[in-house]
């Protein structure tokens, strides 16, 4: 298991918490929350040690795309960045259905 | 078109169940109540400790859906998922005793007991059985086991407690799994790389057709919901743990030297029909019992040498207006081989259910109820394909209900711990008790499982687990561990469990006297996490997550 924290300088504020996925095996669990702060942070515990520039890359370019300025938790089991990059447009899309 | 429920994780299921727009989720993943027990073993925790209760409506009745997450750690209960689980029914209790009719569905998908967490598992599976006693009393509590992990462990001992089980073929229902028992009885007694056995023995096709579920549906959304209004509305009730004459019928049938069939045990279960079966009170022999810790203590708190009643493997005494019960080995036992070592197995957990349910009903009409004392030494339940075939998880059901059935009707239930207690066998035969009493003996084994089991389950080796246990209270095997989880009403220095002085005797009776004294109005299982260790300690997850669902609901 590895901790991981990332910050990136997003601008689209995100005003609801949302949260999608399971920590099931090859999968995880997005937590978003709105936050005061000038950079999105993000808490990424993952049982998948040694990923961390893997885990950069998948994030910047998910945020190149939509710059959510958030806290995000994620907890992963394992899952492959495609399914990261799925779970983070899920996130999304559940964040403009509520709005 | 179909429209799967086993498909859904946890939430989607939960909500799938309520009537559209009527759920509210309680404790949800982003209040991020998570296991605190997980990251210092290296697991990776989950926001919703892997429990989803949702507060709705089912044909405009009140429904609480617990659902258990079977992707996240195999569905398995630690103190956070456990508290929620008890915390939710708890609160549907205060309502129905208030006149606010709630009737709790739980879905199981669950591999039991979570290892990594398994002392704290253990102590939260029992309380769901004292909150579904308590709950029957007013309302049914439906169970649903759609699968794919299916019902395990000690929430199978739940499951045979709960009022009508709906499942899907999808599911398996069983105390032990396959590789639990190859691993600690053999590949000849259950090889767990068989499928079409397992199915064939553990599958829910089997099990409705002897008494272990009620009812298959499909696997589809409607039909489930379906099943589940209509067991709320005709408030089905399976009494499945008083049966207790019925299986004891059964199980003078059954040649445990010969092999058994699943076809040939629904042909035996069909045509059974119960007998009264009456457990003596023990009297002195001249023959003596294999020796045990159990049975010494039980032998010199009740004062009866080589004990002995019409079971070899329970003893059951009232003396000075106490009714002392110990189950102890019978190296000679050659009707059950899987119960030599003094395990908890099918005659023990019925036989024990008869004695406990004897004793409340002769109790019934008295202002003052009798004090019950466990005398507890249970290296574990029993490990057999036999025992797994008939369902042994409700026979340790129905001894852990009578238990509950009896304090919840005013016994002071107290258990006294001079040998080991672990897993199923403690469940059934302990952990009802509101007050134990351990020796403070490095003997003594706590858990839910052996060393070997758990390492193979949990993936790790021996050393790992062994490395992981130093750091975890949690995860420990002795009683010393034990008690900074609060669970201990005394542990008592200075006393061996082996060949008790008659001084030892009589600090204990005192202690058990005390118990009583102490346990007298208190009928709930409180006590556990509203003392100074569990308050400042042990408990503390679990409190916090009580709080939290009773400030939501």
């Amino acid at each position: 298991m590895e901790k991981l924290t990332f910050e990136f300088k997003n601008s689209q504020k995100v005003t609801k918490a949302v949260h999608v996925g399971v920590v099931a095996s090859g999968d995880l669990e997005v937590l978003v929350y709105p936050t005061d702060k000038q950079v999105t942070s993000l808490e990424i515990t993952t049982g998948s040690d040694g990923f961390k520039e893997v885990w950069g890359n998948v994030l910047q370019r998910f945020f190149d795309r939509y710059p959510l300025l958030a806290d995000f938790k994620i907890n992963d089991f394992g899952a492959t960045p495609g399914v990261v990059n799925l779970r983070l447009t899920q996130a999304m899309e559940a964040l403009k259905d509520e709005e | 078109m179909k429209n799967s429920f086993v498909e859904l994780n946890a939430r989607q299921r939960a909500f799938a169940l309520v009537d559209a727009g009527t759920g509210r989720e309680l404790v949800g993943a982003l209040d991020y109540m998570i296991s605190p027990h997980l990251m210092p073993q290296g697991i990776v925790p989950e926001s919703d400790d892997g429990v989803v209760l949702v507060k709705g409506k089912v044909a405009d009745k009140n429904v609480v859906i617990i659902s258990i997450e079977g992707k996240f750690q195999g569905g398995g209960i630690g103190e956070v998922s456990g508290a929620k689980i008890v915390a939710a029914l708890e609160q549907a209790l205060h309502d129905n005793e208030n006149g606010i009719e709630v009737y709790p569905v739980i879905i199981l998908d669950t591999g039991g007991v979570r290892l990594q967490e398994a002392n704290y598992g253990l102590l939260s599976i029992s309380e769901i059985h004292n909150m579904v006693v308590a709950l029957k009393k007013y309302v049914p509590v439906i169970g649903l086991v759609p699968g794919k992990v299916g019902s395990f462990g000690g929430m199978s001992i739940t499951a045979a407690i709960l009022s009508y089980l709906i499942t899907t073929n999808r599911a398996r229902v069983a105390l032990n799994g396959p590789e639990v028992i190859e691993q600690e009885a053999g590949v000849r007694e259950f090889d767990s790389s068989d499928k079409d056995l397992i199915w064939n023995t553990l599958g829910t096709q089997q099990r409705v057709q002897t008494g272990i579920a009620d009812e298959i549906v499909a696997d589809d959304v409607t039909a489930l919901k379906d099943a589940l209004t209509a067991a709320i509305l005709e408030k089905k009730e399976a009494h499945r743990t008083e049966k207790v004459d019925f299986f004891l019928s059964l199980l003078d049938k059954v040649d445990f030297s010969k092999p058994l069939n699943p076809q040939e045990y629904r042909k035996l279960y069909r045509e059974n029909v119960a007998q009264p079966h009456q457990i003596a009170e023990a009297r002195s022999t001249d023959q003596a019992g294999t020796p045990s810790r159990g049975r010494a203590w039980f032998e010199a708190l009740t004062g009866i040498k080589n004990a002995q009643t019409n079971v070899s493997t329970v003893l059951d005494a009232t003396v000075d207006g106490k009714t002392y019960i110990a189950i102890v080995p019978d190296a000679n036992n050659n009707l059950f081989p899987r119960v030599k070592n003094g395990e908890v197995g099918l005659k023990e957990g019925f036989a024990v259910a008869a004695v406990v349910n004897r004793v409340v009903a002769e109790d019934a009409d008295k202002a003052e109820k009798r004090p019950i004392v466990l005398v507890v030494d249970v290296p574990s339940q029993a490990y057999g394909y036999k025992e797994e075939l008939m369902g042994i998880h409700i026979a340790l059901a129905s001894s852990a209900a009578a238990y509950a059935k009896a304090r919840q009707a005013g016994h002071p239930v107290i258990s006294f711990i001079p040998g080991d207690a672990v897993s199923g066998g403690f469940l059934a035969h302990g952990l009802q008790s509101n007050r134990m009493i351990a020796l403070a003996d490095e003997s003594i084994t706590i858990q839910a499982m052996s060393k070997a089991s758990a390492a193979r389950i949990t993936q790790r080796t021996i050393a790992e687990l062994e490395e992981a246990t130093k750091h975890v209270p949690a995860m420990a095997y002795d009683i010393f561990n034990y008690q900074k989880l609060g669970a201990l009403y005394k542990l008592v220095e200075g006393i061996a469990s082996n060949d008790p002085s008659p001084a030892n005797v009589a600090q204990i009776e005192k202690l058990i006297d005390e118990a009583i004294t102490s346990a007298q109005d208190d009928r709930t299982l409180h006590f556990r996490y509203e003392n100074p260790v569990a308050k400042a300690s042990g408990r503390k997850a679990t409190l916090a997550m009580r709080q939290a669902v009773a400030d939501q609901w």
